[in-house]
């Protein structure tokens, strides 16, 4: 399986922001999505969700050439969103009501905290009163409860503290192989570290950086070679 | 000072004009044709100056035109003493009400914030020339006024010349009294935020103020010469203290915290109004929810904001009762009113339509239900699917309309009594319309309110109403409501048409909502 996004354009009025979007991101891969601020990185990411309207173009899944709509995605943003009046627990069952005929391996509640290591008094806590990490952990679990073909995550990984950051780069290596996982981050460190390709946003294109024959130092310089190249 | 001045009028202005041509590129239709380049675009900056100007003006002169002929004038005429004496009472009451109330100087406003926080502007010279500049705004908007009321109400020249000054020199004085309050207490006070001493110094200005004209007391001309000259010579010396406050830096360090500035106006300190609507959310381990699915997630969200939601409405049911009974032991008690009453139940339920637009909580409601709720789970794709928006939407409609029902039920009730008590009717149905009038308004407010939420979704993620159409609904249904209170239709008449449309709107936008509300109800980006 993969999403085949062509000729994809979007503007702000006057302002392009993305140009003739072309490319095909694959099951079980993580893409690193590197890009200079503002270089539309979220828009990107808003148009897949359909939170903003496209200007032309498609995207589409594509498995054994049969072509199907977009639409089971999961989207992590970098601002924490949870419904603050709920505690943890009462969030994670309404999603799993919900969504119950949609998940494939349905586990117990208890499970799903275990998953993310989030501890019993914690649980039954309102999300109002969870630090920032802590919602994008919850943010995170719901996503990967919910097991969506298409996975956007964007910067997850900052609000977390070390221990955290390497329990949730080991919880996307082991979800991987079933998913299409794109994955927006301004760090290069960690884009090298977690993801098994960068793709670079720049120009308002997207481009894939080739590793072959070249060091890490090598590979490091040409993504900041391309990043700053002006045209 | 000329120079901090102009710099921070300037501020003021270059983001006045900013939201004008932000709030013309909202508009539906014309949004299409316009572009980010417009806030560069000379012509259009003129334009919204020439509206930032025309703002100026209104608020200089229209608001105290409003205040002086409505409050003082208006009132003036209630009492049987001279008119002069009734009008120079009551101004200088509410003169002093005032000078606590609007002071400028005490007021975190957004401007201040920009200016003072933001820009770190000279904390004195900013206070003190726009003080100069909000004194010389007040002055002249009374001037015109005071002297053409004041001359109707038949007062000397003379003294209508000096009101004016009476506000400024009251004004400058308690501003005056508060900078060395602060110099004591270390205490910034908030103009919007009164202490409790205030409010019960208000209550007393405001009762002898209308109390004792009843009781045929007011100031007369001599008092108020030695009150203009005293407080003229106090005034004086307060300007020397306004002018001299060494710590206007450190005053507005405490008044300018974005908390403050949110009160007021609606900053955009996402952080500060999330945190200002997230106290609404009360957490009791008691409290759960048995049900599940869209109303398991409702019913949560309703127990957990009791204090806006269930508690005002019993509040309201209770006020209500209270005018209820009084209106009711009246009708009783004293068979004069019998005439007028059975009039305004036969007449005046267009009236009706207004204080059922007052007391509909529908708009609070949808503000906490986006902030607090649908924000957050607004960006999860799952929450936009057809179903999920349709099945939460029929949950709040229930508890909209079950909340709303109560009051109507109760003003319903005692319309139909008060009708029966002065007299009654010769067409039975009169009852019933008055009676089933009152719940469909109800219901058509409950509904429109959250027709208008999903159809035109117009917060956007900084939980800011970014949507024009939205705006002018929301005026467009004051409007309406507020002028059907001149309205004298027969109730009969009047009443089964309510029903009627109150039954066809709500039928016609639930079609709507069912058709297009997965597709409206989305963040604004």
């Amino acid at each position: 399986m993969k999403l085949v996004i062509k000729n994809l354009k979007k503007s702000f009025g006057d302002r392009v922001i993305l140009k003739d979007i072309n490319f095909e991101f694959e099951k079980g891969k993580i893409y690193g999505l590197l890009g200079r601020n503002g270089a539309g990185k979220t828009t990107l990411f808003n148009c897949l969700n359909e939170d903003l309207l496209i200007d032309e173009g498609t995207f589409y899944l594509e498995e054994n050439n049969q072509k199907k709509k977009a639409t089971d995605i999961g989207y992590v943003l970098s601002t924490p969103n949870v419904p603050e009046f709920l505690t943890a627990r009462e969030f994670l069952e309404f999603f799993v009501t919900i969504n119950k005929e949609k998940i494939k391996s349905l586990k117990t509640i208890d499970e799903y905290f275990d998953l993310v290591k989030i501890s019993k008094n914690d649980q039954d806590k309102l999300l109002k009163d969870y630090s920032h990490g802590m919602k994008n952990k919850i943010q995170m679990l719901v996503n990967i409860i919910a097991s969506p073909e298409i996975l956007l995550l964007d910067e997850p990984l900052t609000s977390f503290d070390v221990v955290v950051a390497e329990e949730m780069k080991e919880l996307l290596k082991s979800i991987k192989k079933d998913h299409i996982l794109i994955f927006s981050t301004h760090i290069m460190e960690l884009a090298l570290d977690l993801c098994d390709e960068i793709v670079i946003l720049n120009h308002q294109t997207l481009t894939k950086i080739d590793s072959k024959n070249l060091t890490e130092k090598e590979f490091k310089q040409k993504i900041i070679d391309d990043l700053k190249e002006e045209k | 000072m000329k120079q901090t001045f102009i710099t921070s009028y300037k501020l003021k202005n270059t983001y006045r004009v900013n939201s004008i041509i932000y709030s013309i590129k909202q508009l539906p239709i014309l949004k299409k044709y316009l572009s980010d380049s417009l806030y560069s675009n000379e012509g259009l900056k003129i334009l919204a100056n020439v509206i930032s100007v025309f703002i100026e003006i209104i608020k200089t002169f229209l608001f105290k035109f409003l205040y002086i002929a409505i409050v003082i004038f208006g009132l003036s005429q209630v009492y049987d003493n001279p008119q002069a004496l009734n009008f120079l009472h009551i101004f200088v009451f509410f003169t002093f009400i005032g000078a606590i109330l609007n002071t400028f100087m005490f007021n975190p406003s957004k401007d201040k914030y920009y200016a003072l926080v933001l820009m770190r502007m000279d904390a004195k010279s900013y206070t003190l020339t726009n003080y100069c500049y909000s004194l010389i705004q007040t002055f002249l908007g009374f001037l015109p006024f005071c002297i053409i009321f004041g001359l109707l109400a038949k007062l000397p020249l003379l003294i209508t010349f000096s009101l004016p000054f009476f506000v400024i020199f009251s004004k400058v004085i308690f501003s005056a009294y508060t900078l060395i309050d602060f110099k004591k207490t270390k205490i910034a006070k908030n103009e919007n935020l009164p202490s409790k001493i205030f409010w019960v110094i208000i209550l007393i200005l405001i009762v002898l103020a209308l109390g004792l004209p009843y009781l045929k007391v007011t100031i007369n001309l001599e008092i108020y010469l030695i009150l203009f000259i005293l407080l003229g010579f106090l005034a004086i010396k307060s300007l020397q203290i306004i002018k001299t406050f060494p710590f206007y830096k450190q005053m507005y360090k405490q008044l300018l915290n974005p908390q403050n500035v949110y009160v007021m106006s609606n900053a955009n300190n996402v952080e500060t109004i999330k945190q200002n609507v997230n106290k609404q959310i009360e957490f009791d381990a008691s409290i759960s929810s048995s049900k599940k699915g869209y109303a398991f997630f409702h019913e949560l969200f309703i127990k957990r904001h009791r204090k806006i939601l269930g508690k005002t409405i019993k509040k309201q049911m209770i006020y209500i009762s209270i005018i209820s009974i009084i209106g009711i032991i009246v009708t009783l008690t004293i068979p004069k009113t019998h005439k007028s009453i059975n009039n305004i139940m036969m007449s005046s339920l267009p009236y009706f339509v207004f204080i059922m637009y007052l007391i509909n909580r529908g708009q609070s409601i949808t503000q906490a239900m986006f902030i607090n709720c649908d924000h957050a789970m607004l960006s999860y794709k799952f929450y936009r699917e057809p179903r999920v928006v349709l099945g939460i939407f029929k949950q709040r409609l229930k508890t909209l309309i079950g909340l709303n029902i109560l009051p109507a039920f109760i003003i319903g009730i005692t319309l139909v009594l008060l009708l029966y008590l002065s007299g009654g009717t010769n067409n039975i149905l009169n009852y019933f319309v008055l009676f089933f009038s009152t719940i469909c308004l109800s219901i058509f407010f409950s509904v429109h309110y959250l027709v208008m939420y999903y159809l035109l979704q117009p917060y956007n993620i900084n939980t800011e109403i970014k949507s024009s159409t939205y705006k002018i609904v929301q005026f467009m249904t004051y409007f309406i409501c507020y002028y059907m209170i001149e309205l004298k239709l027969p109730t009969l008449y009047f009443g089964a048409c309510a029903v009627i449309f109150c039954l066809l709107y709500s039928l016609i936008s639930l079609i709507i909502i069912y058709r297009l509300a997965p597709k409206t109800f989305k963040i604004r980006l």
